[in-house]
């Protein structure tokens, strides 16, 4: 214990009282060592079932060992490369994603981090339509870079000066209120079928289904923000497969490293995508589109193409979400939301949530709270849990609820 | 070169063809063209060292653009190639909310190599969001509004990073951006002086300006900058990104002025050239760790991860060892004389010599030199990028590690495409003198258009002759 304890002291030292005190605060103190499928063991072999999903990357598991294997094995073969190359891993995994997302999306932008794919997306947007009005669904959060800040909900937003310029949000689920602000000045209008850190509120079909077509009479872009829903966590390969809409660029997130490696992809319609070879490499990443991460992510979407595993959440998602809901008034908790393996708990407040956080660990399980509704808690366990695993949550959950009752 | 004359099978033209196509179908098409124009196609194959090979064309080539600085410790370096697997083997990324050793170990590794009273760190993504990072940490800590930046500065491509860039070419299609900033040329303090305002959050600012064509500040320049910021209760950004981890002569290039910036932001070659990582080191002081500590969450990131760490802790323990910043000063110094004699030699094509350690930089006399030279260098088997945003420069940053002998190659290869320049170059210099021809020839379109169509009848002759493009 004390090599912990001195391990936290550093953390501290180095990265701040205040990092640490974080960490207290959603019992998340603890030596992240091994990790196996749905579960993380620490420096002391105890077992958690891991809620958190590296914030989405984790939807085929922690330390998944065929995309483990495929990192070592092609460590041999390439590396990084220099990044305005043509190389056969950056084609490959192009190539393979189009036929993956379908619906005319067959180009690629490769990048590190959601907020980045997003970045790009509004800026290939303003290029485009030579327009440059944002709009997006108002209460999410779209990641750390700046055009992603200036469109979310944040509580630390008017901290930092003044925010990109020409941006806004529309209210979700709100026709009227969308007709009123998509005009022909827009560039673009950014969704997410479900905002995971606003307790999972859902954009409804027939709203998304009127916004597209808002969209294309006024000429902005749909942009479709997938890097929290896709890939399975909803239950579906993609969110929006089931809502009839057609994006023009499509966001996907860090589960596409099947959790080995930091990539994620903008993608777009070979309309959108004819600005961009009008004025190639004006939007440059260096580590997006890394030869390396390319071809770990070529074996991910291998894996999910092979194992479907949004099979398996949409299953074990019904499943969980209606035990859940059977805790409602018995405990704590006020409502449960969400679809597929994407859930989110909802409380009183704050303190609340971060409560049920810290007493979800002492029975095994690691959560932590919504960014922007923060008096939840999500949960986005493996897509490949077992129904002993959802069994494990249930009972952990429902004793950590009693236990702040 | 370190990797075996032997090129493995090479790829058919056929392969390349197909290749090329599904590059411009599902990624970019003008980037092909570019490329191509630029002899800058070359699919890069076994990656050892200071080089690749084109599996195109057997050819090995040297790199000497690195990523733009990416590949300091080398290509695939087995010290840190092997980190990375035993990492892998038993660590995914980790969760981005909790701590393990070897983050903790890194960090820590970091912050003992990093200058003065930087004892603080925040893992960034990569270079772009670290500039993110350090952006907000300014205008939070300071609670001012506004940031000084330098014209040309490149600091990355997403939202408020793009802001910082001080280049149209990055900016033009994806304004307006972020209010609040001011850009001074580079290197004129007093211009930075006149810049300061109450309401002046930080000046950022590259110790070498790379991308912008490699523009090295002075340290009188940067000790200047440090004592306005002092005075007037300016932050001091320095974006190491490029100039990180020995590339300039010393293990950051904040160390020849001794100027203590801060913050810092660093990546690029922290990642060992593998491994996306970064991150932001900033001074111990009040104005700065109260801030942090009260906003523990600012800036999340997906930087700082298992296998990342590993790597990255792996890329300070080879630099620290091997002390590779000192290869860098010295190899740098022979580099740069010998580029000055060839300028000496070639003063119609080479205006300048610029750098500092292994970040070098030729600035040709025309911009449409850019794409011609670095079609010669390829053919010489030297890869250098000219850049968009410069094309009137060469870049040279080949991996720190080069030897001797290697280094002498290099010379001389870079001597033999000047010299087949030189054959080309009677009829662009005499339609360079036609003002509205050279506008014509400086233009990045027309450049691509025109070397394209150069490189097409070209390889078009050689199907026909069957000759192949195997030189050097």
């Amino acid at each position: 214990m004390t090599s912990d304890t001195t391990l936290f002291e550093q953390y501290a030292r180095l990265f701040g009282p205040g990092h640490l005190a974080q960490l207290q605060s959603l019992g998340h103190d603890i030596i992240e060592a091994r990790r196996e499928g749905a579960w993380v063991f620490d420096s002391e072999g105890r077992q958690y079932l891991d809620c958190l999903g590296g914030e989405g990357s984790y939807n085929l598991g922690r330390h998944q060992p065929q995309v483990a294997g495929e990192l070592c094995r092609q460590l041999e073969e390439t590396d990084q490369g220099n990044f305005p190359m043509i190389s056969v891993e950056k084609a490959r995994l192009a190539q393979r994603l189009a036929a993956f997302a379908g619906n005319g999306l067959e180009c690629s932008i490769f990048g590190v981090m959601r907020g980045e794919t997003l970045d790009c997306a509004c800026k290939v947007a303003r290029g485009v339509t030579g327009r440059s009005r944002l709009l997006a669904f108002e209460g999410g959060w779209y990641g750390e870079t700046g055009f992603a800040m200036s469109l979310s909900r944040r509580r630390d937003a008017n901290l930092y000066g003044t925010m990109i310029p020409d941006t806004g949000t529309i209210p979700v689920n709100d026709i009227e209120a969308a007709r009123a602000a998509i005009d022909n000045t827009c560039a673009a209008v950014i969704v997410e079928l479900m905002q995971a850190e606003h307790h999972c509120r859902a954009a409804d079909p027939a709203y998304l289904k009127e916004l597209a077509d808002l969209c294309r009479e006024a000429g902005a872009l749909l942009i479709v923000d997938e890097t929290q829903t896709g890939f399975g966590r909803c239950g579906r390969k993609l969110a929006f497969e089931t809502a009839g809409i057609a994006p023009d660029m499509l966001l996907l997130g860090e589960a596409l490293g099947g959790g080995m490696f930091p990539i994620a992809v903008t993608m777009l319609t070979q309309r959108v995508n004819a600005f961009l070879n009008e004025h190639p490499m004006i939007h440059l990443s260096t580590f997006g589109g890394s030869d390396l991460g390319c071809t770990v992510a070529i074996k991910a979407l291998e894996l999910y193409e092979e194992l479907k595993p949004w099979e398996q959440a949409a299953h074990s998602g019904t499943m969980l979400k209606e035990e859940l809901e059977q805790l409602v008034s018995r405990t704590p908790l006020l409502s449960v939301s969400g679809e597929g393996l994407l859930l989110s708990l909802e409380f009183a407040d704050e303190d609340r949530a971060r409560e049920v956080c810290r007493a979800a660990r002492q029975h095994g399980i690691l959560a932590t709270v919504g960014r922007v509704r923060r008096n939840c808690v999500v949960l986005r366990p493996s897509l490949l849990i077992t129904a002993g695993d959802v069994e494990f949550l249930l009972t952990g959950l429902s004793s950590a609820l009693q236990d702040i009752a | 070169m370190e990797h075996a004359p032997t090129a493995p099978a090479p790829m058919s033209p056929e392969e390349k063809r197909r290749l090329e196509a599904t590059f411009m179908r599902h990624i970019n098409r003008g980037q092909v063209k570019y490329l191509k124009a630029g002899h800058l196609d070359v699919i890069e194959t076994d990656r050892r060292g200071t080089g690749f090979t084109d599996a195109a064309s057997g050819r090995a080539m040297y790199d000497c653009f690195s990523s733009a600085g990416s590949f300091n410790v080398g290509r695939h370096n087995e010290y840190i190639t092997n980190a990375l697997a035993n990492a892998a083997r038993r660590m995914d990324m980790g969760s981005p909310q909790l701590i393990s050793p070897v983050k903790i170990a890194f960090a820590q590794k970091l912050v003992d190599l990093a200058p003065g009273d930087m004892n603080r760190i925040l893992f960034a993504s990569g270079g772009g969001d670290a500039v993110e990072c350090a952006i907000k940490l300014a205008l939070g800590a300071t609670g001012k509004q506004r940031i000084i930046s330098t014209v040309k500065a490149y600091h990355g491509h997403t939202g408020f990073a793009l802001s910082a860039n001080g280049k149209e070419h990055y900016r033009g299609y994806c304004e307006p951006l972020m209010p609040g900033f001011d850009f001074v040329p580079f290197g004129d303090l007093e211009a930075m002086q006149q810049a300061a305002a109450d309401d002046t959050a930080a000046i950022i600012i590259e110790p070498v300006q790379g991308e912008a064509g490699i523009f090295t500040g002075s340290p009188e320049y940067l000790k200047g900058l440090r004592e306005l910021c002092d005075q007037r209760g300016m932050l001091l950004i320095f974006d190491e990104i490029q100039t990180g981890f020995g590339r300039t002569g010393r293990m950051f290039a904040c160390e020849h002025s001794g100027v203590v910036p801060d913050i810092m932001t660093l990546a690029k070659s922290i990642g060992g050239g593998l491994y996306p990582n970064a991150a932001v080191l900033y001074r111990d002081i009040p104005l700065l760790t109260d801030f942090v500590d009260a906003h523990a969450d600012f800036h999340t990131s997906f930087g700082g991860s298992d296998p990342g760490c590993a790597t990255s802790l792996a890329v300070l323990e080879y630099i620290t060892e091997h002390r590779l910043w000192e290869n860098a000063e010295t190899k740098g110094a022979q580099l740069k004389t010998a580029l000055e004699e060839l300028m000496a030699r070639n003063p119609r094509i080479i205006k300048e010599v610029r750098g500092i350690g292994l970040m070098v930089g030729i600035e040709y006399i025309h911009e449409f030199m850019g794409p011609m030279m670095a079609d010669a260098l390829a053919k010489h088997g030297i890869f250098a990028a000219y850049s968009g945003n410069a094309p009137q420069v060469m870049r040279f940053m080949i991996p720190i590690t080069v030897n001797e002998e290697e280094l002498k190659d290099i010379i001389g290869r870079i001597e033999a495409a000047v010299q087949d320049m030189k054959t080309l170059l009677p009829l662009a210099l005499l339609a360079a003198r036609v003002p509205f021809l050279l506008r014509l020839l400086n233009s990045e379109k027309v450049q691509t258009f025109l070397f394209g169509l150069f490189r097409s009848v070209e390889d078009f002759i050689s199907r026909i002759f069957g000759t192949g493009r195997k030189t050097s």
